[in-house]
C-alpha cells in the first residue's frame, strides 16, 4: 500500500526539483528502498529493528561515501531529513544544556568512557534504528566519539536516569494497552531512545555527511531555477520543512558548541556553512514571496479592471459573494476564465486585491516561515513595498495622477473636474473594496502574533500602508477646499464631499486603532474644509447677486440673465439639497461668523426672514436659500426701475417672478424647502404686477371707448366720436407696435396676458361699436374712423408680447 | 518650553490691548513694539538652534531631535505672526498697497510649503525604510557567531540601504532608477539560474509627488519676489510678511536638504537671505553651516543632511567593506571593531525609531496650520472688502 502511493510521488520529486544532475535510473532504485523504508517506519517495533538494520546499511552507505553524493541526486530526501532530524534531536537541546551546563563542564571525566560502554551495553537491549545507524558512526568514528562523550558522560549519565524514570512510567502504561497502541509506544519508546542516544555521541559523522549532502541539495535548490513556488506544493513543502529543519540544526549545532571550545572548533564550519545556507535559503523564500505577490497581482487586476465600473451594481451581493468565492477561487483560477463575465466580475469585485486562496495560503507559509525564521523585517519590507506599489498602481489605472496642491491651484476648472470625477471614483472604490480587501490579504498573509498582546504583523503593515494612501487621497481633497472659489465648482465639491463622508464611519472597522485615530482626525478635517469650501461657494452666491448692477435693462422686458443664472444654480444645488443641508447644519460656524463680519448686508435679511416666517427647526440652507431668494428679488426690483415705461417694468417683474415660479415648482427640493406659502405669496404679487399693467396700458384706451360725453340730449356729437375713435385707433397702433417687441417667453403667462386683455378691450370695443357705428356715415367716412373690427382687434392682441419689432398696423395695411 | 509660554502672553497682551484700544492712530506705537516683539523673538529662537546655551543639553546639529526643535521654532513664529497680522486688526489694513499684492504672494508660498510638507514626509518614510534596512543588518551583526550567512544578511541588507540612498539622491530619477533596479530583480527571479538572484533589490518607495515635482523649483518658487521692505515699509505689516515668509522658506529650505527630497538640483543657489538684517544673523548663520555641509555631502553623496542619514551611511559603508573582506571565522580584534559599529547603528536606529514618527507628525501639524492659516488670512481678506468678481 505504501509502495502504490509512495512511488510516484518519489519519482516526480527530484524531476520536479529540477535537480539537473538527476539520473533516472538510479533514483528510481533508491526510491524504493526509500519507500520500503517509509513502510518500515510505520510499522511495528519488532519488525522494524530488523528491517531497518537492512535498510540503513543500504541506504546510508551513499551518503557515507563523498563521491556518491552529487550522482545520488536526493531520491531521499524525506529519508534524508528524517534521518537528519532523528540525529538532531538525539542532540542535547539547549534547554538541557542550560540546565546542565555547568556541572557537565565542571564534572566531565575519564570515567565517561565506562559509562559510554555501559550505556551501549544498555542500548542493545532496545529496538532502535537511530541507534543503529549512530553505533555504526561509532565504529569509524571511535577517538572522536571518545573526547565528546569524555565531557558530555557524566551529565548524559544523570540525564539519562532521569529519562529513564520517565520512561519507565511511559512503559508502564503503554504495556496495558500496547496492543492497541502499538504506534504510540513506537513513538515513546523513540523518544526514550533518542535521549539515550544523546550520552554516546554529539554529533556523528553519519550526521555531519547528511547535514553536508543536506544542505547542497537545500543550496542547490536555492540557486538552481526551480519552478515557481506553489506549482508543486508538495515540493514547497518539502522546503519549508528543510528550513525548519536547519534551524534545529543550528539550534542544535550551536547548543553543542557551547559546550566547549573544542566542538566550537571542529563544528564552526559546519555551522558556518549551514548559516549561509540558511541565509539562501531565506533570500529564496524573500524572492518567492515578492515574486507571488507581484505574478499574482498582475493576474488578478484584469479582473478587477473590469469589475470596477459595476460596483455599484453587486454592492448589496457583496457579502454572499465573499463566501460563496472563497469557495470557488482555486478553481476559477485553473479553470478557463471566459466562464462568464458577470461572475468574473462580481468576483473580481469582491476579492481585491484578487490573490487566488492557494497563493494566499503560499504567502502565509512563506511568511510565517520567514518570521520564524528572525526574517521578519525582510519580509515585511518586501510586502509592503509590493503592496504599496501595487495599490498605487490600482490608483493610477483607474486614472488617478499625482497633483501637488500648487497645481491643483493652478489647473483649468476643466481639467480639475476630470480629475476629480476620477478622485471621487477612486476614493469611493478605496472605502468600498480596496481598503478592506488589502486589510484582509495582510490579515491573512502574517501569521497571529505569538503573544495576544502583541500588536500583529499585519497591522503594522496595513496601518503603514492605507496611512500613505489615504493621506495622499486626502492631499488632492485639500488641495481643492483651497483653491480659488468659484460658483461651478460647488457640485464637484460636493461629490468629494459626499464622498468622504462615506468613508468617515467606516475608518474605525476598516483600519487598526491608533491608525483608525489618526485617519479619523486627518478624514474629519478634510471633511471640514470641503464643507467650509462648500458653504463659501454657496453664499459666494449672495455676493455676485449683489455685485450684479448692471445699468442697461434686458430689451423688452425678459427674463434677466441672474434670473436664469441664479434659478439654474439653485435647481441644480437642490439636486444635493441634502448632502447641502448636512454641510449647512454641520459647518455653518465660518458662515455665521462671516455673517455678523457683514452687518451691511445683515440688516436686509433681518427684514426678509420675518417675511419668510422661517420656523425655528427649518435648516440653515432653507435659511440661505430664502436669503439668495430674496436678494435676487431686491435686485431685479433694482432693475426694474430702470425701464421708464412702468408697464414694461410690470412685464419685467412678471416675466422674472413667472420664471422664478416655475423654477421652483419644477424642482420638488426647493419648493420644499420653500414652502407652499412661499409660492403662495410669489403668486399674489405676480397678479399685482398683472393689474399694474393692465392699469397702465389699457385704463386709458378702455377712456376712449367710454359711452360718457358722447351724446348730448341723447344726441351723439360727430366731432367727439371721430375724436374718440382716431385716438382710440392711435393709440391701440402704438401700444400694439411697442408690445409687440416685448417679450413674454412663458407661453402660458403670454397667453394669460393675452386673454386677459382681450377680456377687457374687445367687449368694450364691440359695445362701443354697435352703439356709436351708424352714426358715423356708411362708405367713406366709416372707413376712415372705423379701422378695426372687433376680431381685428384680437388678433392684434394676439401679436403682443411675441418680441418682434413690428411696425404700425395702419403702414402694413395696404 | 519657553517659547511657548512667551507667546502665550504675547497673544493675551495683544488681544487686551487691541480690544481696549479703539482709534486707528493711538494703535501705531502699539503695532510698532508689537513688531519690534516679532523680531527679536525670531532672532533669539533661531540663535537658541545655531548655538544653545551652554548649560543646556543640546541636540546634535541636523539630527532629528533638532529639526523638530526647528519646526517647534517655526510653529511659535508663526502664531506670533497672526497675532500680529490679524488679531483685531481692520481688514481693509492688509488690502491696502503694497499688501495686497505681498499678502497674496506669501498665501502662494503656503501653499507650495504644503507640497513641500508632503514631498518631506514621503522624504522621511523613505527613511524609515532605511531604517529598517539598517536593522536587518544589525540584528544579524549582533548573531554570534557571525558567520557567512549572518554577513550576507547583512550585506544584503546594507547595499539595499546604501543603494536606496543613492537612488533618492539621484535627482529627478526617482522613478525610473527605482523602476530599473525592480525589473533587473524580476527578470534574473525568472529565468537566469543566478546564483546571487535573489542577491537583493529591495525596490525604493517613490510614492508622494507627481512626476516632474522639483523641491528645488519648489523653493526657488518661493523665494520669487521675496524682498526685504525698505524705508517706511520696515514699520509696517510688510516687515512681519517678509520675515515670515523669509522663515518659512528658510524652514522648508533645511526639511529639503535633511532628508531625501525630490529633485534637489540648485537647491543651493535658490536662496539667499540678505546679510544685513538683524533679526536674521542666526538665520544666515545656520544657512552658512548648512551649505557647508551639503558641499561636504555633493562629494559623499548621502541621501540628506540629517546627521543620523550621514552617520548611518559612514556606517553602512564601513560594514559593507567589513563584509566584502570577511572571511569564517572572523578575527575577534576586528569582530570587536564591527560590534562596535553595529552597535553605533543600533543607537542611530533607536533614535529613528524614536523619533521619525513624532517628526512625521509635526509635519502633518504644520502642514494643518498652514492650511487653517491661509483660510484665516484668506476671510480677512474678503473681508477686506476685495469684493466678489462678477460672475457673468
Amino acid at each position: 500500500m505504501d509502495e502504490a502511493t509512495n512511488t510516484p510521488k518519489a519519482l516526480k520529486t527530484p524531476k520536479a526539483l529540477g535537480t539537473p544532475k538527476g539520473n533516472v535510473t538510479d533514483p528510481f532504485e533508491n526510491q524504493k528502498e526509500d519507500s520500503e523504508e517509509n513502510k518500515k517506519q510505520g510499522q511495528e517495533n519488532a519488525d522494524q529493528k530488523e528491517e531497518e538494520k537492512d535498510s540503513t546499511g543500504g541506504e546510508h552507505s551513499g551518503p557515507l561515501e563523498p563521491v556518491e553524493i552529487p550522482e545520488d541526486p536526493h531520491p531521499t530526501l524525506e529519508k534524508l531529513s528524517d534521518d537528519i532530524e532523528r540525529c538532531i534531536s538525539s542532540l542535547p537541546t539547549p534547554n538541557e544544556k542550560d540546565e546542565n551546563q555547568q556541572e557537565e563542564k565542571e564534572n566531565a571525566n575519564d570515567e565517561a568512557k565506562d559509562t559510554k560502554g555501559d550505556e551501549n551495553d544498555g542500548k542493545d537491549t532496545k529496538d532502535d534504528k537511530e541507534e543503529e545507524d549512530v553505533k555504526d558512526e561509532k565504529g569509524e568514528k571511535e577517538e572522536e566519539k571518545g573526547e565528546k562523550d569524555a565531557k558530555e558522560g557524566e551529565k548524559n549519565d544523570k540525564e539519562e536516569k532521569d529519562v529513564k524514570d520517565e520512561n519507565k512510567d511511559d512503559e508502564k502504561a503503554a504495556d496495558q494497552d500496547e496492543k492497541e497502541l502499538g504506534d504510540k509506544d513506537a513513538k515513546d519508546e523513540k523518544e526514550a531512545e533518542k535521549v539515550v542516544e544523546k550520552e554516546k555521541d554529539l554529533v556523528p559523522d553519519e550526521l555531519l555527511k547528511l547535514i553536508d549532502k543536506f544542505l547542497t541539495w537545500v543550496d542547490d535548490i536555492c540557486c538552481e531555477g526551480r519552478c515557481r513556488w506553489g506549482t508543486v506544493p508538495q515540493d514547497d513543502e518539502v522546503f519549508l520543512e528543510a528550513v525548519d529543519l536547519m534551524a534545529k540544526m543550528r539550534e542544535s549545532l550551536l547548543s553543542v558548541c557551547s559546550m566547549g571550545l573544542k566542538f566550537q572548533e571542529r563544528h564552526g564550519g559546519l555551522i558556518n556553512r549551514l548559516s549561509s545556507i540558511q541565509h539562501r535559503a531565506m533570500a529564496y523564500l524573500e524572492e518567492e514571496f515578492r515574486i507571488l505577490l507581484e505574478e499574482s497581482k498582475t493576474e488578478s487586476d484584469h479582473h478587477h479592471s473590469t469589475a470596477a465600473d459595476h460596483n455599484h451594481n453587486h454592492n448589496h451581493n457583496h457579502n454572499s459573494n465573499k463566501d460563496s468565492s472563497s469557495g470557488n477561487k482555486g478553481k476559477n483560477d485553473q479553470e478557463s476564465q471566459p466562464e462568464s463575465e458577470s461572475e468574473s466580475n462580481k468576483e473580481g469585485v469582491v476579492e481585491f486585491p484578487g490573490f487566488p486562496e492557494e497563493v494566499v495560503s503560499n504567502l502565509n507559509k512563506i511568511a510565517t516561515k520567514m518570521i520564524s525564521a528572525g526574517y521578519e523585517s525582510e519580509c515585511c519590507e518586501v510586502y509592503i513595498i509590493s503592496r504599496r506599489h501595487a495599490f498605487d498602481e490600482n490608483l493610477h489605472k483607474l486614472g488617478l495622477e499625482k497633483h501637488s496642491i500648487d497645481d491643483v491651484q493652478k489647473m483649468h476648472w476643466e481639467a480639475l473636474e476630470r480629475e476629480i470625477m476620477l478622485w471621487v471614483k477612486a476614493f469611493k472604490q478605496c472605502s468600498q473594496f480596496y481598503f478592506s480587501g488589502e486589510r484582509q490579504l495582510a490579515e491573512s498573509v502574517f501569521p497571529e502574533p505569538v503573544l495576544s498582546e502583541q500588536t500583529p504583523i499585519w497591522s503594522c503593515l496595513f496601518s503603514n500602508l492605507s496611512r500613505g494612501v489615504m493621506i495622499q487621497l486626502l492631499n488632492f481633497a485639500e488641495g481643492i477646499a483651497m483653491s480659488k472659489r468659484a460658483a461651478e465648482k460647488l457640485f464637484k465639491t460636493l461629490d468629494m464631499y459626499e464622498a468622504v463622508k462615506e468613508m468617515l464611519p467606516k475608518i474605525d472597522e476598516l483600519f487598526p486603532g491608533e491608525c483608525a485615530r489618526e485617519l479619523k482626525t486627518e478624514t474629519t478635517t478634510v471633511l471640514n474644509r470641503l464643507g467650509e469650501a462648500a458653504i463659501l461657494i454657496f453664499c459666494d452666491l449672495e455676493n455676485s447677486i449683489k455685485a450684479e448692477t448692471g445699468r442697461n435693462p434686458v430689451p423688452g422686458g425678459a427674463v434677466h440673465p441672474l434670473t436664469r443664472y441664479t434659478m439654474n444654480y439653485l435647481r441644480y444645488a437642490c439636486e444635493y439639497k441634502e448632502t447641502l443641508e448636512l454641510v449647512f447644519k454641520e459647518h455653518t460656524k465660518i458662515e455665521r461668523s462671516d455673517s455678523t463680519s457683514r452687518p451691511d448686508g445683515r440688516d436686509d435679511y433681518d427684514a426678509s426672514d420675518t417675511s419668510f416666517e422661517i420656523p425655528d427647526d427649518e435648516s440653515p440652507f432653507a435659511v440661505q436659500l430664502a436669503r439668495v431668494m430674496d436678494l435676487l428679488d431686491s435686485n431685479l426690483e433694482g432693475k426694474a426701475k430702470l425701464y421708464k415705461d412702468v408697464a414694461l417694468s410690470s412685464i419685467f417683474m412678471m416675466n422674472n417672478g413667472r420664471y422664478i415660479l416655475q423654477k421652483i415648482k419644477g424642482s420638488p427640493e426647493i419648493n420644499a424647502c420653500m414652502g407652499d406659502k412661499w409660492c403662495r405669496k410669489r403668486s399674489t404679487e405676480l397678479r399685482q404686477y398683472h393689474k399694474n399693467y393692465q392699469r397702465e396700458t389699457w385704463s386709458r384706451l378702455l377712456s376712449f371707448l367710454s359711452h360718457e360725453g358722447l351724446s348730448n340730449h341723447g344726441k351723439v356729437s360727430k366731432p367727439v366720436l371721430k375724436e374718440r375713435f382716431k385716438s382710440f385707433n392711435a393709440m391701440f397702433d402704438e401700444i400694439h407696435k411697442t408690445q409687440s417687441t416685448w417679450v413674454v417667453s412663458d407661453e402660458q403667462l403670454q397667453s394669460e396676458l393675452r386673454v386677459s386683455i382681450s377680456a377687457v378691450v374687445i367687449p368694450a370695443y364691440r359695445s362701443f361699436l354697435g352703439r356709436f357705428s351708424q352714426t358715423l356715415d356708411p362708405g367713406r367716412q366709416t372707413e376712415k374712423y372705423i379701422k378695426f373690427q372687433p376680431e381685428d382687434i384680437e388678433t392684434y392682441i394676439d401679436e403682443l408680447f411675441d418680441g418682434n419689432p413690428s411696425t404700425s398696423i395702419f403702414r402694413k395695411k395696404p | 518650553m519657553g517659547a511657548t509660554d512667551n507667546q502665550n502672553s504675547f497673544l493675551n497682551r495683544i488681544s487686551i490691548r487691541r480690544n481696549q484700544v479703539v482709534s486707528m492712530e493711538g494703535t501705531h506705537d502699539q503695532e510698532l513694539e508689537d513688531l519690534e516683539h516679532f523680531q527679536k523673538h525670531v532672532a533669539d529662537r533661531f540663535l537658541d538652534l545655531l548655538s544653545p546655551p551652554e548649560d543646556y543639553p543640546s541636540d546634535p546639529f541636523l539630527s532629528i531631535a533638532w529639526i523638530r526643535k526647528l519646526l517647534d521654532v517655526f510653529l511659535c513664529c508663526e502664531a506670533e505672526f497672526k497675532a500680529v497680522v490679524l488679531m483685531g486688526r481692520d481688514p481693509t489694513q492688509i488690502t491696502k498697497p503694497p499688501l495686497d499684492r505681498l499678502v497674496p504672494e506669501f498665501l502662494d508660498r503656503v501653499v507650495k510649503a504644503l507640497d513641500i510638507c508632503n514631498a518631506v514626509s514621503s522624504g522621511v518614510e523613505s527613511v524609515r525604510h532605511f531604517q529598517k534596512l539598517a536593522e536587518i543588518a544589525v540584528s544579524a551583526l549582533e548573531q554570534r557567531p557571525i558567520g557567512d550567512g549572518q554577513v550576507r544578511r547583512a550585506k544584503k541588507a546594507l547595499n539595499s540601504l546604501v543603494t536606496a540612498m543613492a537612488i533618492e539622491d539621484k535627482e529627478g530619477q526617482t522613478t525610473k532608477a527605482t523602476e530599473r533596479t525592480w525589473s533587473f530583480g524580476r527578470r534574473t527571479g525568472v529565468s537566469a539560474p543566478n546564483k546571487d538572484r535573489a542577491a537583493g533589490h529591495f525596490r525604493a518607495l517613490s510614492w508622494g509627488m507627481s512626476k516632474g515635482w522639483s523641491s528645488a523649483k519648489q523653493i526657488q518658487a518661493m523665494s520669487m519676489n521675496l524682498v526685504a521692505p525698505r524705508g517706511n515699509e520696515t514699520s509696517s505689516l510688510v516687515q512681519p510678511v517678509y520675515i515670515m515668509s523669509t522663515i518659512m522658506l528658510f524652514v522648508m529650505w533645511i526639511l529639503v536638504t535633511a532628508v531625501p527630497c525630490q529633485e534637489r538640483t540648485g537647491l543651493m543657489t535658490h536662496f539667499q537671505v540678505p546679510r544685513n538684517l538683524v533679526w536674521a544673523q542666526s538665520l544666515i548663520g545656520l544657512q552658512d553651516k548648512i551649505a557647508e555641509e551639503w558641499k561636504k555631502k555633493e562629494k559623499k553623496c548621502a541621501a540628506g543632511l540629517l546627521e543620523e542619514l550621514q552617520k548611518m551611511e559612514k556606517l553602512g559603508q564601513s560594514l559593507i567593506e567589513f563584509a566584502d573582506n570577511f572571511q569564517f571565522p572572523a578575527e575577534a580584534e576586528r569582530l570587536e571593531e564591527v560590534a562596535a559599529q553595529v552597535a553605533e547603528l543600533a543607537e542611530i536606529c533607536k533614535r529613528m525609531e524614536e523619533g521619525l514618527l513624532p517628526l512625521q507628525q509635526q509635519i502633518r501639524e504644520l502642514f494643518h496650520r498652514a492650511v487653517r492659516s491661509r483660510t484665516e488670512v484668506l476671510e480677512v481678506l474678503d473681508q477686506g472688502g476685495k469684493g466678489t468678481p462678477p460672475m457673468m
